[in-house]
């Protein structure tokens, strides 16, 4: 049968090719303008186009005394610690909630799913501060008495980048959602050849999963990689356990304070700040672009047994 | 299984939730003074202006933002699930703003909507057309604002809709080819109904996530900045919920009216989602 190129064919790759131009725009827009100076960069609002090739804005980051000021190697092994913990941790008790929530039959399901699901609907600004607190005052932790007082707790040491938010209700009710979405009759055949509950999640379940669970890894990634607010409230005091989204903070200040601006005027160098910027996103588009393969595969390759 | 979970996450989540419930019912700076019992007054002060329009912006907010973006993802993702030539690139392009950092996409969006010296502008001018002030308009802020989001915004839901449609187990289509279904069945009878979860999920996430929509107003608002005093404009005619809260708690020092703000916001969200179970359940493919 051959096959000529129809109109929806057409339009499918107009509104691909289209909405990837408008979507790349603000990425390729940065990467463009942090190569640019100053002169280039005002030279064409539309775009900037580094006519000059300006590469100072990266050739700071990686002088013996930005390296100094800045250890940026540590704040980026700290950021991936964090990452693998809490991908494993958070991946882990979401496939074993998930599947408790939409397998498993006992009283009050419902309830429980809308108890863990509540806490998503308060706003994160209500966790702050008495999380703060937990860490601070935890029993025996930091030269704390068993009343939690006297001590610092877990402010300004590593565990308390480690301890809080194991529970990520979003993957629980992403996971719930997936495994109503995989028909009973996989997880029946695999019964009826004795597999035990935890055989069938690994051996039936698992496998399906690959997408979704892909999708938790880069999620994940992304969330631990940048966030923010919480690593300063708790390690602020600390720059030893900075995480990266910390320590770009201060770069942008180091940076400028090396390219001879007054101090806190940072801002105004918009190359630099998007130099930075780059810096701190291209190694997600990366991730995003090897894991994504993952995905794409899907479930090829699996049989169901029976 | 479930209750060693549960154990952990009532930990450090109920203790939050019931100190600020405490501290809605009460006036304090939270800085030097002690808190004073005010009973409900902070959720009266709810009912006057511009309370009660904040919470308006925030519905409209996240009902056009959802609707819209639920449907072009969902449609991005059946189109991304064909094969085309240079597919790992298009898919990769969509969730490439949702990755990039709100620092350069705010300060990009920012140079179209100038006033003074922005694209748009540049435009009409070349058009022979009078420049639009659009920071001063509340129809444009709001159309801004609701623009910026959905792309921002909209890889999300067309990576969780194209995962979902690659875990849909091949076999499951052949079984239905093998009892005569084609092209179109497939799509009404197998695909939809097992993607019918994960619509579910968007649809829930996305009306939470954007009834917490802050960021976004802020950085819009506000030329490009992170500043929660000067966002919102023109006149609160963008203000949202969250805003407010973060203006109550960091600005003006009003912790007890933040607390009651956040026990507002999580009572709708609440009270959206219980009256939502049956949707919700209807995802399920149980007999």
């Amino acid at each position: 049968m051959r096959r000529r190129p129809s109109v929806g064919r057409i339009l499918t790759y107009a509104i691909l090719i289209g909405g990837s131009a408008v979507m790349a725009y603000p990425m390729a827009f940065a990467l463009m303008g942090s190569l640019c100076n100053l002169e280039d960069f005002y030279a064409n609002p539309w775009f900037p186009i580094p006519f000059s090739f300006y590469s100072e804005n990266y050739r700071i980051l990686f002088t013996p005394e930005f390296m100094a000021r800045a250890a940026i190697w540590r704040w980026m092994g700290n950021t991936l610690v964090r990452i693998v913990w809490y991908t494993l941790v958070t991946g882990t008790i979401s496939v074993l909630a998930g599947y408790a929530l939409a397998r498993l039959r006992f009283r009050g399901r419902e309830a429980v799913f809308l108890y863990l699901l509540s806490s998503m609907m308060v706003p994160g600004i209500v966790y702050w501060i008495p999380t703060y607190v937990i860490m601070a005052r935890f029993p025996g932790i930091g030269g704390n008495d068993w009343t939690g007082q006297g001590g610092t707790g877990f402010v300004n040491t590593f565990p308390a980048l480690l301890i809080p938010g194991w529970v990520n209700v979003y993957f629980v009710f992403l996971l719930r959602q997936s495994f109503y979405s995989i028909p009973l009759d996989f997880e029946e055949a695999a019964r009826v050849d004795g597999a035990s509950t935890l055989t069938c999640l690994r051996a039936v379940y698992l496998p399906m999963l690959k997408p979704v669970l892909t999708v938790v890894v880069i999620f994940q990634f992304v969330a631990t990689w940048n966030e923010y607010q919480w690593p300063l409230i708790v390690s602020s005091g600390n720059p030893k356990i900075w995480t990266l989204a910390l320590g770009f903070q201060r770069m942008l200040f180091i940076g400028a304070e090396f390219k001879g601006y007054p101090p806190g005027s940072a801002f105004i160098d918009y190359p630099f700040s998007f130099a930075m910027a780059v810096v701190a996103t291209l190694p997600l588009i990366i991730l995003f672009l090897r894991l994504q393969s993952y995905f794409v595969e899907g479930v090829k390759g699996f049989a169901l047994k029976g | 299984m479930l209750s060693p979970i549960l154990l952990y996450y009532s930990f450090f989540f109920l203790l939050p939730v019931i100190a600020n419930l405490i501290v809605s019912f009460t006036r304090w700076s939270g800085v030097y003074d002690k808190p004073i019992w005010v009973g409900i007054a902070n959720y009266k002060a709810y009912l006057v202006h511009p309370y009660p329009l904040t919470l308006f912006n925030t519905a409209l907010f996240t009902i056009s933002i959802l609707l819209i973006q639920t449907t072009v993802a969902f449609l991005i993702a059946v189109l991304l699930n064909q094969k085309v030539a240079g597919l790992g690139l298009y898919r990769a392009l969509w969730y490439v703003p949702t990755l990039t950092s709100s620092a350069i996409t705010a300060q990009v969006f920012f140079a179209f909507i100038s006033p003074y010296d922005g694209i748009l502008n540049a435009i009409l001018k070349a058009m022979g057309r009078p420049i639009v002030i659009w920071t001063i308009s509340t129809l444009w802020m709001r159309t801004f604002v609701i623009v910026y989001s959905i792309w921002r915004g909209v890889g999300t839901p067309v990576v969780l809709f194209l995962a979902a449609l690659q875990g849909i187990h091949p076999e499951i289509y052949e079984a239905a080819m093998v009892d005569g279904a084609r092209g179109r069945d497939l799509l009404r009878y197998i695909t939809v109904p097992l993607l019918r979860p994960m619509i579910v999920f968007v649809l829930i996430t996305g009306m939470i996530a954007g009834f917490q929509i802050f960021e976004t107003v802020m950085l819009i608002t506000a030329g490009g900045q992170s500043s929660t005093t000067s966002g919102g404009g023109p006149f609160y005619t963008t203000n949202v919920v969250l805003l407010q809260i973060y203006r109550d708690a960091f600005v003006s020092n009003k912790l007890g009216m933040a607390s009651a703000g956040s026990v507002i916001t999580a009572i709708i969200l609440l009270w959206f989602s219980t009256t939502n179970m049956r949707l919700m359940s209807r995802g399920q493919l149980e007999r």
